[in-house]
This record gives structure tokens, C-alpha cells and sequence, in this order.
């Protein structure tokens, strides 16, 4: 005989502080299931996790790849006939797993209250302030310039150890935070659904062909602009990582400091990926502000994200101006505030909705893993 | 007559099932009556329907016997083709004006069909839900009352030779006729402008339109009517084909907040008595229903298994939300979650019926001088009283009810002045 069902009514309210306000209008039509595109046949989402979130079923929530292989479309809102919000009541479920998967929880608690905003960014503040101070630039230090007496941020603030050494930390601190996340959500998934293919990395290597082809976002009906706002998105960070690569080699390797000048291959990827940065987040926000009736605002959590993405964006961008233009106050200013920004996306990715990122792939991965997509495979052809 | 001699004056609003009722029966105690029907014939939705609950019989003889009740009244008079403009005055002394749109046909049509014979011109039949044509001069249906043609001159080109004046032996067809606008004072008002079948192309996931053979459920009645376009016949509008399968989409457009966000009541029941029409035609026929909560009210709950006893029938838990053609015939496939096995399903049908729900019509088109609710149900006032589905969604037999209700209520503003 099945187990008595225990509803976590607690559990239930945490959903609906977390954004998922509108749960109990869900009256388990299953509306949202049928035009989801994204839905396995056997077993579809999200009618079934709409039941589990109004009894508070945590371990059905979580023990299973579907409230990632969930991608926010909105289909499912926009043909809502309860105005229950299915998409955005699986952000809000997603948003409490990644806190109760990510350690340390404190840091979760963070991302996802807006009273502690101002905390998320004082800490880079005064880490940066203190290395400003240290290096006496508030007691009359003159800032020094670049070999061929330029205005230079590698001048300003030496990559070894004022930069290096504090984003190697939080870097390192986040991989840390994310390897125990995934690992105790592969455990839990594995727990409950049986792995049917043996070729594991076969089915990372899919996923990752998955994310950058954007195949899922693509299967979206309501919001198809989307697709191209977050694929640009994407592009854009993979492009400034290898921006950032490259100059790691010739900071490290070559020993050739920095500005490089615009003509330089590390200028000319870093400066098409932060204008596709800025544009993409751009998208975001207007496709997110013109759906917001159909598809749902989303939370502060996904807010805070958009925030911190167009702060890196647009300090980068700006701060990379005003050293061209020789503007030096407001250039290094520029280029502090871009330093607080990427430190507060490095350090709360495993936190923030930038951990969306890692969750997600690792449930596409089990999904592909224990053949939960059987179904959809077909629809992606078509 | 009322106690100091002044007549007991009641306008009535809409000449349906709820608006005849509680006419009749406020001039069976003596007072005057006005009903005010915007079609060119009274009855209603109900004249449309095939058979009606909850006796499962064809309306048509409680039409004819409320129509007789009319024609031996003569404290009740009726105007078709007419509308509400306004509406002034307090309770138990309204001011109405009423406009009348020109039928083009006067009382001496013996409706002997020799104008439509020669008529050249066509128009989509809006009894039938366009299902098939009429000739721009026509009948609206065989038990018209008024039996008197009627001439939609829209359908009708201008440069018309009008070969139908030329026909009618009667001198009944007036091409010269005008609107006219006649002002009445009255004491109270029913109104029972009641409701129009849900506009299914609004509901754009379910292909109406769009999909071959995909029908709504008042097509449906027109189809199993003797008197339908298809003389009875529950076929296939694509092909002609006797339906063996059928899906029925519970809930298209109802309880929905994208559409209608209320109960239509009615739909489920119907559903279920569409299934005893195609039975009966087809005993072998399979019929799908997908619901959400199948809703029979009351006493209805009868009914359900009385249909589930046929056989054949079967009950999906799970709201269709995805129809398309199928690739190479015109059968349609829905889709829905089977809930209870948690599997979404495909099925391939002859054809799919939409139940759709009731729209009041107040909500597109409202009385002036009314108050109504935003879903467009009236709201009741001083000496102003809603009838039937223009209130509520409701069957036949509670719109009966709810209009003796609300003829007393009527009756009552004019006797207590």
C-alpha cells in the first residue's frame, strides 16, 4: 500500500512567499501540462507539481529533474484558466531548492529577501574600499599610470594580488558551494529514479549541445523572444570568459600588462561580448516587462539577477569609455562599481538565480540520464 | 386592472423561454404586457435545441404552448426585430423607448414560400450557426412565430430586381418599410435578454475555425434537429461521414478567466445528452468526454449514469487544451493529461464537439438604462428584475421558475403604487 501523503502546509507557505502566490488558485485542470511543449508524455509537468506545491510536498519537488526541465516559457500561465501562474510557482519552488541545496543557507537568505541588498553589496564595497585604502589612495597617493603614461586600471589596482586574489577566492568558494549542491541533488535524484544509460558523458556532452543550441527555449510558444534574449545572454558570457582567458595568458604568460590596445583580439571578443551583454539583459527586461500580464513579473530573485548582469554590462562598458577618454575619477569609480558587480555574480552564483545555470544542466543531464524526455524528443524534431 | 383603475403595465425585455414565461404568466392575472424580442421570431435559444431537460423531449410543443397562451392573451403584446434604446423614469413609472427594425414582410404573409423560390440571393442561416444558407428572404425555421417571412437586406444586393415582390401574391412584401421607434410607459421591467453561445474562435489552442470537425455543442443541437441542416443527421461537416468517434472538450471557455471565468452550468449536461443523441443514432458510436469536474446539479446526478449505462462512454479527467488535424484525413486529434494515470494522451476522433458555455449577452451588448455585473449579467434595480440566464446560467426549467419569480415581482411595483 502507498505511503498516507503528509501534507508540509509550512512548505506550501514558503512557496507562496517565494513568489508563488497565486498556487492555490490551481484547480488540476492540467491545461498548463497539455500546452507546456516542454513536458515529457509519461508523467508530464506542471499540473502534477502544482498538487505537490499546494500539499507541500517537498521531496516530490526536489527528488525529480521536472521542476528544471521547467525553462519559464509562460505557456502554461498564459493559458492558465485560474490565473494560478504554474511558471512562476515552479521559479518559486526552484528558488527554495537552490537554497536548500546550495550551503551555506545564510547566503541564500541573502539573494532572496530584499532587505539584505544593501549587505549583498557593501561586503564587495568595502573589500575593494580596503584595498583603495591600503594602497593610500585616500591618503593622497597619486594613482599611478599605465608604462606608456596612460590611464591604466592595471595601474590603479595591479591584478596580482588586489584582483586575482579575491576573485580566485570567491570563485573557488562558489565551485566549492556548487560541487556539494550537485552532488547532494544528484544523490536525491538517483534515490528515485533509476539511470538507464550507462554513457554518462554522452549525456553531459547533449545537454551542453542542448544549452548552447537553446533547443528548449526554442520549443516556447508564448514568449519567443526569449529564446533570443537569453541565448545572447549566454553567448555574451562565454565570450567574456574567453576574454577573460586571454588576458589571464598574457597577464600570467606573457607578462604583458593591460590596456591592450582596442585592434587586440582580447579587446575586440570582450567588447562585441559586452555589447551583446548589455543588449541581451536589455531584452530581458523588456520581453519580461511586456509579458509580465501573460507570463508574470517573476520575483526579486530574478530581479536581483537582471541587476547584477546589467550592473556588470553597463560599469564594464562605461568604465572601459572613460579610461579611452582619459576621465579619471569617474573611470576608476566605473571601474570599481564593475568590480563589486562581478564579485557579487561570482560570489552568489551558487545562490542566486545565476545557480539556475549549474541545477539545470545537472537535471537535464539526469533527465537524459534516466530517459525522462522521451516525448519531447519528438516535438524537437518536428 | 389595478385597484385604482390605471392598467398594470410590465415591459418585458427578450421573448426567450425566461422572457415568455414570466410575460404569460404576468397576463394571465390581468396585467398589460410589452415583450420586446430582438430576433424576427420568439422561443430563443430553446427553439434552437433539439430536445431539452429535464424531460429529454423537443421543446417545440412548450413553445406552441406558450405561443398559444400569447395569441388568446390580449393583455400581451409583442414586437420582434426590436431593441431597447433607452430606458427613463423611476420604479413604477419607466419611460421605454423601443426601436423596431423593419422586417420587410407585413402580417399578410401566409408564408407560402414563393418569394424565397425566386429569391437569387443568399445568406449564412444564423438559426443553424451557418451550418448552411437561407435566400435573403426567409423563414427562420418551420414553427416561426410570427409565421412571417423576414428579408435581411444586407444579404440583399442593391441593384435587386426584387423578383420576390413580384412573387408574393399577397402584397406582403414592403421594401419601403422604416425603422420606427414607439415610446411606452410601463411600471416595472423583466429583463431576460439572456445568453449567445460563447464565441469558440476566442479560445485559439482548440482550432474552431481553424480544424476541420471541430464543432461547438449548439451546432451540435442543430445538427440532431429534424428541422437542422442536416436533417437530423449527426455528420462529419467536412465529409458527410456518420461520426463514430467523438471528443467532447468540457469547459471551452467556461471557468476560465481568459474567457468566461464562471460555470455555464448547462454544458456537461448537455455533453452528456449529445452522447444520447449520437447513441442513438450510432449505438456502437465511443465517445470521449473531457472534463474537468463533470458538474451534473442537483437531481442531474440521474442523468449521468442513466448516459454512463449506454456504454461507449467513456470520462477522461483532464481539460483538452491541444486540437489539431490529423496529418493525412480530416479526423481531429486532442490532447489532454489523462490525470488520473498522469500520461498525456493523444486520441484520434471523427470529429470534436466544444461545449461551450453561456455568454449573457450583456456582455457585449447591454440595455441602456441597466446595471450590469462585469461579466455581464444583470444586476437587478427598483422595479427592474432579471429573468433566467440573463441573471445566472440556468436550464429551461429553472429559467422557468426564475421568471414566474420575477413576473411577480413585476406584478407587485404597478399593485402597490
Amino acid at each position: 500500500m502507498d505511503k498516507p501523503v503528509r501534507p508540509d502546509l509550512q512548505f506550501a507557505k514558503e512557496i507562496i512567499k517565494a513568489g508563488g502566490e497565486s498556487l492555490k488558485k490551481c484547480y488540476q485542470c492540467s491545461t498548463c501540462t497539455v500546452v507546456c511543449s516542454l513536458a515529457p508524455e509519461d508523467n508530464p509537468f506542471p499540473r502534477k507539481e502544482m498538487l505537490y506545491a499546494q500539499w507541500g510536498l517537498k521531496e516530490k519537488l526536489y527528488k525529480n529533474p521536472d521542476i528544471w526541465l521547467c525553462h519559464h516559457c509562460g505557456d502554461c500561465t498564459a493559458y492558465c484558466p485560474r490565473g494560478a501562474k504554474p511558471g512562476e510557482v515552479l521559479g518559486a519552488v526552484r528558488k527554495l531548492m537552490i537554497k536548500d541545496y546550495s550551503p551555506p543557507k545564510f547566503l541564500a537568505n541573502w539573494v532572496a529577501d530584499p532587505k539584505y541588498l544593501l549587505l549583498i553589496f557593501l561586503i564587495p564595497i568595502l573589500l575593494f574600499m580596503g584595498e583603495l585604502f591600503l594602497l593610500g589612495y585616500f591618503s593622497g597617493t597619486e594613482i599611478p599610470r599605465g608604462d606608456n603614461g596612460e590611464m591604466a586600471y592595471s595601474a590603479f589596482l595591479p591584478a596580482v594580488p588586489w584582483i586575482d586574489l579575491p576573485f580566485m577566492a570567491v570563485a573557488g568558494f562558489a565551485v566549492i558551494c556548487f560541487y556539494l549542491g550537485v552532488k547532494k541533488y544528484w544523490l536525491d535524484l538517483a534515490s528515485q529514479y533509476e539511470i538507464k544509460r550507462k554513457d554518462i558523458y554522452n549525456c553531459i556532452y547533449e545537454t551542453i549541445k542542448d544549452i548552447l543550441l537553446h533547443k528548449k527555449f526554442q520549443l516556447c510558444t508564448t514568449n519567443k523572444s526569449r529564446y533570443s534574449a537569453h541565448i545572447l545572454v549566454l553567448y555574451a558570457f562565454i565570450g567574456l570568459g574567453i576574454t577573460t582567458g586571454i588576458a589571464a595568458f598574457y597577464e600570467w604568460v606573457l607578462h604583458w600588462k593591460s590596456p591592450y590596445p582596442q585592434t587586440n583580439i582580447v579587446k575586440i571578443i570582450g567588447n562585441i561580448s559586452g555589447i551583446a551583454l548589455i543588449v541581451g539583459i536589455f531584452l530581458v527586461i523588456v520581453n519580461r516587462s511586456k509579458n509580465a500580464a501573460k507570463q508574470g513579473i517573476g520575483s526579486y530573485f530574478d530581479w536581483l539577477l537582471i541587476f547584477i548582469i546589467a550592473g556588470v554590462g553597463v560599469t564594464g562598458f562605461l568604465a572601459q569609455l572613460l579610461r579611452l577618454a582619459e576621465i579619471e575619477t569617474l573611470g576608476y569609480a566605473s571601474y570599481v562599481a564593475h568590480l563589486v558587480f562581478v564579485f557579487t555574480l561570482f560570489t552568489y552564483a551558487p545562490h542566486s538565480k545565476m545557480a539556475h545555470m549549474v541545477y539545470r544542466a545537472t537535471a537535464m543531464v539526469f533527465a537524459k540520464a534516466a530517459l525522462r524526455e522521451e516525448g519531447v524528443k519528438k516535438q524537437e524534431a518536428a | 386592472m389595478h385597484h385604482n383603475g390605471s392598467p398594470n403595465r410590465i415591459l418585458v425585455i427578450g421573448g426567450g423561454f425566461s422572457g415568455l414565461t414570466a410575460g404569460i404568466e404576468a397576463a394571465e392575472t390581468g396585467a398589460e404586457v410589452i415583450i420586446v424580442e430582438k430576433n424576427p421570431y420568439l422561443g430563443g435559444r430553446v427553439a434552437q435545441l433539439n430536445k431539452y431537460f429535464p424531460k429529454i423531449c423537443p421543446p417545440l410543443c412548450g413553445l406552441e404552448i406558450n405561443y398559444r397562451r400569447i395569441k388568446v392573451n390580449p393583455n400581451i403584446t409583442f414586437y420582434t426585430m426590436a431593441q431597447v434604446d433607452s430606458i427613463s423614469g423611476v420604479s413604477g413609472d419607466y419611460n421605454v423607448k423601443i426601436k423596431i427594425k423593419p422586417r420587410y414582410v407585413n402580417e399578410n404573409c401566409t408564408a407560402c414560400n414563393a418569394c424565397a423560390e425566386v429569391c437569387p440571393a443568399e445568406r449564412d442561416s444564423d438559426f443553424n450557426f451557418g451550418l448552411n444558407k437561407t435566400k435573403a428572404i426567409y423563414l427562420p425555421f418551420e414553427q416561426s412565430f410570427p409565421l412571417r417571412y423576414v428579408l435581411d437586406r444586407t444579404a440583399c444586393p442593391k441593384d435587386c430586381s426584387a423578383p420576390c415582390v413580384a412573387a408574393c401574391k399577397y402584397n406582403a412584401i414592403d421594401l419601403n418599410m422604416q425603422e420606427q421607434i414607439i415610446e411606452v410607459k410601463v411600471n416595472s421591467i423583466v429583463v431576460a435578454t439572456g445568453w449567445k453561445p460563447y464565441d469558440a474562435a476566442k479560445i485559439d489552442n482548440l482550432g474552431f475555425g481553424k480544424v476541420k470537425n471541430v464543432i461547438t455543442n449548439m451546432m451540435l443541437e442543430r445538427m440532431a434537429s429534424t428541422n437542422g441542416p442536416t436533417e437530423g443527421q449527426i455528420i462529419r461537416t467536412s465529409d458527410g461521414k456518420p461520426v463514430e468517434k467523438v471528443a467532447f472538450v468540457q469547459c471551452a471557455g467556461s471557468r476560465d478567466e481568459n474567457h468566461l471565468p464562471f460555470c455555464s452550468y448547462i454544458c456537461c449536461l448537455a455533453s452528456l445528452k449529445h452522447t444520447l443523441y449520437i447513441k442513438e443514432q450510432n449505438p456502437d458510436a465511443e465517445v470521449f468526454i473531457y472534463y474537468i469536474d463533470i458538474r451534473t446539479p442537483g437531481r442531474y446526478e440521474k442523468f449521468l449514469n442513466q448516459v454512463l449505462e449506454k456504454g461507449g462512454v467513456n470520462l477522461i479527467k483532464g481539460k483538452v487544451a491541444a486540437i489539431e488535424q490529423d496529418a493525412d484525413s480530416d479526423d481531429v486529434i486532442v490532447t489532454a493529461e489523462d490525470i488520473l494515470s498522469g500520461t498525456k494522451i493523444k486520441q484520434k476522433v471523427d470529429m470534436v464537439v466544444l461545449a461551450t458555455g453561456m455568454q449573457p449577452e450583456g456582455l457585449e451588448f447591454k440595455v441602456p438604462g441597466l446595471k450590469y455585473a462585469v461579466d455581464g449579467f444583470v444586476i437587478d434595480a427598483d422595479g427592474i428584475y432579471s429573468a433566467g440566464c440573463a441573471k445566472n446560467p440556468m436550464d429551461v426549467a429553472g429559467c422557468g421558475k426564475d421568471s414566474t419569480g420575477a413576473a411577480l415581482k413585476a406584478i407587485q411595483i404597478g399593485v402597490r403604487r
